[in-house]
């Protein structure tokens, strides 16, 4: 009996490891890959480099023109520029719309509430190949020439969903009797909204933007279609960079990617912590 | 400016339910409060208090009926233009904001200078007994400190009425009898006049100016704590406010005396000094509170009880019997405790036979609950 029941904890065990292994190998590997120096074969250490970094701030380095991908810098930084504009005014706007919505179900009851609802959800489960087509075909046939403006409005369709569904959860989990209290010491509807409500939806609205941020950042799909020939953000370049080769500066790229993610997801845990 | 804070009119709510149907919380209440009076709700869980509450502090549009506060008809008057302040059931203390911001919420609302402000928003923490905690978040505290953050918010503006919904529920038996009594000082001091839930009876009956017992949505007596012990109007009301002996059964009326007969062969004796004097034949209960019971000596004169002792309880002051007669009804008396060596012999015969002055019985119409609800009360 014993023994059955330790062979049950060491074979859990071993899955514990194997699963987290599997997840998360791959990352630590391209993270200490990022400073490797062999310039040909990635899987073959020969050697600690900040090389890799260097050539992707358009630094000096040790590298040999030929052993390189990124033809200018000049290219990295101008998707990255790209991608970060399309994000801030994608999160902006999604913020504002999917906050506003989702303020306007939690406070009036209307005619069709639960089937806007449910429309609001959509976006979040139609395949991104799907709403892509869909939106290339629509913009095209308005006439909208693809560039910037197309990325920002198309990822907008789909991002104002996100924060509608972050900031609903936060409202749902809201006591009604504040709004009580409030309106009983003497507040009005206005004052009520901005004293009481507002505050305890921010939690929920910081939420919700990050949220949005990191996956317009992180967008490919829906982004490829809508973007033209012209514009590149950052994951479209670095799409472009794969079907040449898997090179080492993606080691350096994908692992700057990670710390920025992990200091966007830090900020978004503190805010939650504070603001309970 | 008439004489009464509040008066509701015909107030009528029932509340549409999920599953289909409605619930009549209101049932066209009529109810005058006095300028300064201390006025408390009582009733079963479920039975419209809070909803009444509510209907005054204009969180409940009624169906039909009138609300007057001061003389003003504010039926269709929104919560924040109503000069009332309520202490809610669940608290609602505002959980982004400090202890200090909520109860100054009123004085913010109405633009109070900052330093008279500060000033008051100390003094009635200090009231509550938390003077210092300002700073602290609501759920940084315990329910009962909750509870009187939530009470010191309500009286800060100095309302001309306050809601009390049930406010001292969840302190201990200690603090819930010093906040009693600042309650009753603050209401004479500030002139404001209280309306009070709670469930705890004697909390109603030492508190109260009047006391209003309701049940399904009715008020089924409002008047003094006395009146309501002493003469309750039906048997709901007496077997909810105290411990209750009911006797249900035909009234046999002679000229010599007044007994209602039950039918299980008991004849209790009623003097009928005031109240209700039902003719001879007519259905009544008849009750008899469990203090009003003296234990028989042999040569007792006045009538009698037998029961069989099942259980006595004794609680320092006096002693509870528990008990029932030949035909298994449950009687409950209780006997003054320096009657110890008469309580010792009764519980070793196992028997005890109660005297009652007929004086103290009183009659009720018949709409008793059914017999084994009616020592119910005693519990409590
Ligand atoms: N918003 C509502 N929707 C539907 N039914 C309601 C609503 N509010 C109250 N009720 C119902 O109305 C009745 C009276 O409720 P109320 O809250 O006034 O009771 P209460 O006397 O305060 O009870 P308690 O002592 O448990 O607080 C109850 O049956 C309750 O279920
Ligand atoms: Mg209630």
């Amino acid at each position: 009996m014993g023994s059955l029941r330790n062979v049950g904890v060491v074979g859990l065990f071993g899955y514990t490891i194997l699963f987290f292994t599997f997840i998360y190998l791959p990352i630590v590997l391209i993270v200490a890959y990022s400073f490797n120096a062999d310039p040909i074969n990635m899987m073959n250490w020969s050697g600690f480099t900040f090389d890799w970094y260097r050539q992707i701030f358009g630094l000096k380095n040790t590298v040999s023109e030929n052993a390189l991908y990124i033809e200018s810098t000049e290219q990295l930084l101008n998707a990255l520029r790209n991608s970060l504009t399309v994000a801030a005014f994608t999160t902006t706007i999604a913020t504002v719309l999917g906050t506003a919505t989702a303020l306007a179900l939690y406070r009036f009851n209307f005619l069709g509430k639960k089937f806007y609802r449910v429309l609001l959800f959509a976006p979040m489960l139609m395949p991104d190949i799907v709403l892509g087509i869909a939106l290339l075909i629509f913009f095209v046939g308005a006439g909208v020439s693809l560039g910037l403006k197309t990325i920002i409005a198309g990822q907008c369709s789909f991002l104002v969903s996100y924060v509608f569904i972050v900031v609903s959860a936060r409202l749902a989990g809201m006591d009604r009797s504040l709004e009580n209290a409030s309106a009983d010491l003497g507040a009005d509807e206005w004052t009520t909204f901005r004293r009481i409500i507002l505050p305890q939806a921010m939690p929920g609205v910081i939420g919700g933007a990050l949220l949005a941020f990191i996956i317009s950042m992180d967008d490919l799909v829906i982004t490829y279609f809508i973007s033209g020939v012209d514009t590149q953000t950052l994951p479209i370049f670095i799409f472009g960079m794969l079907r040449r080769g898997i090179k080492p500066e993606i080691n350096a790229i994908a692992t700057l990617m990670l710390l920025f993610s992990f200091a966007v997801a830090s900020l978004g845990l503190y805010f939650r912590s504070r603001r309970g | 400016m008439g004489e009464h804070i509040v008066q509701l009119e015909r107030a009528t709510k029932a509340f549409a339910l999920p599953e289909g149907g409605t619930i009549t919380a209101l049932h066209g209440i009529d109810l005058d409060v006095e300028r300064n009076e201390f006025l408390t709700l009582l009733g079963p869980s479920g039975c419209g208090k809070t909803t009444l509450l509510h209907a005054i502090s204009g969180f409940v549009q009624l169906d039909a009926g009138k609300v007057r506060i001061d003389g003003d008809d504010v039926t269709e008057r929104p919560p924040h233009r109503r000069p009332v302040n309520t202490v809610f059931q669940n608290y609602a203390l505002f959980p982004h904001m400090s202890v200090g911001s909520n109860v100054g919420y009123a004085l913010d609302i109405a633009r109070t200078d900052r330093k008279e402000r500060n000033q008051r928003v100390g003094s009635a923490l200090e009231l509550v007994g938390l003077g210092g905690l300002e700073n602290r978040l609501p759920r940084q505290l315990s329910g009962g400190q909750q509870q009187r953050v939530a009470l010191a918010r309500a009286i800060i503006a100095r309302p001309k009425l306050l809601l009390l919904d049930e406010p001292l529920s969840a302190l201990d038996r200690n603090l819930r009898q010093a906040m009693q009594i600042e309650l009753k000082t603050l209401q004479a001091e500030l002139g404001i006049s209280f309306i009070f839930v709670t469930h705890d009876q004697e909390e109603a009956l030492t508190m109260s100016d009047r006391l209003a017992v309701l049940n399904k949505g009715l008020i089924q007596q409002i008047d003094t704590p006395r009146t309501v012990y002493d003469r309750p109007t039906n048997a709901f009301v007496a077997s909810f406010i105290g411990a209750s002996n009911l006797f249900e059964g035909t009234v046999r009326r002679s000229s010599a005396s007044t007994t209602v007969a039950t039918a299980d062969g008991l004849q209790i004796e009623a003097a009928c000094a005031g109240g209700w004097k039902p003719g001879d034949g007519a259905a009544a209960t008849a009750l008899i509170r469990p203090e009003q019971f003296a234990l028989a000596g042999a040569g007792a004169t006045g009538p009698t009880i037998e029961i069989a002792i099942e259980q006595v309880v004794f609680t320092g002051l006096t002693f509870q019997i528990h008990g029932h007669t030949a035909s298994g009804r449950k009687i409950v008396a209780i006997i003054a405790a320096i009657r110890r060596a008469d309580v010792a012999q009764a519980e070793k015969d196992g028997k005890v036979r109660l005297g009652y002055d007929p004086a103290a019985v009183h009659l009720l119409p018949d709409d008793a609950p059914a017999a084994n609800e009616a020592v119910a009360g005693v519990a409590a």
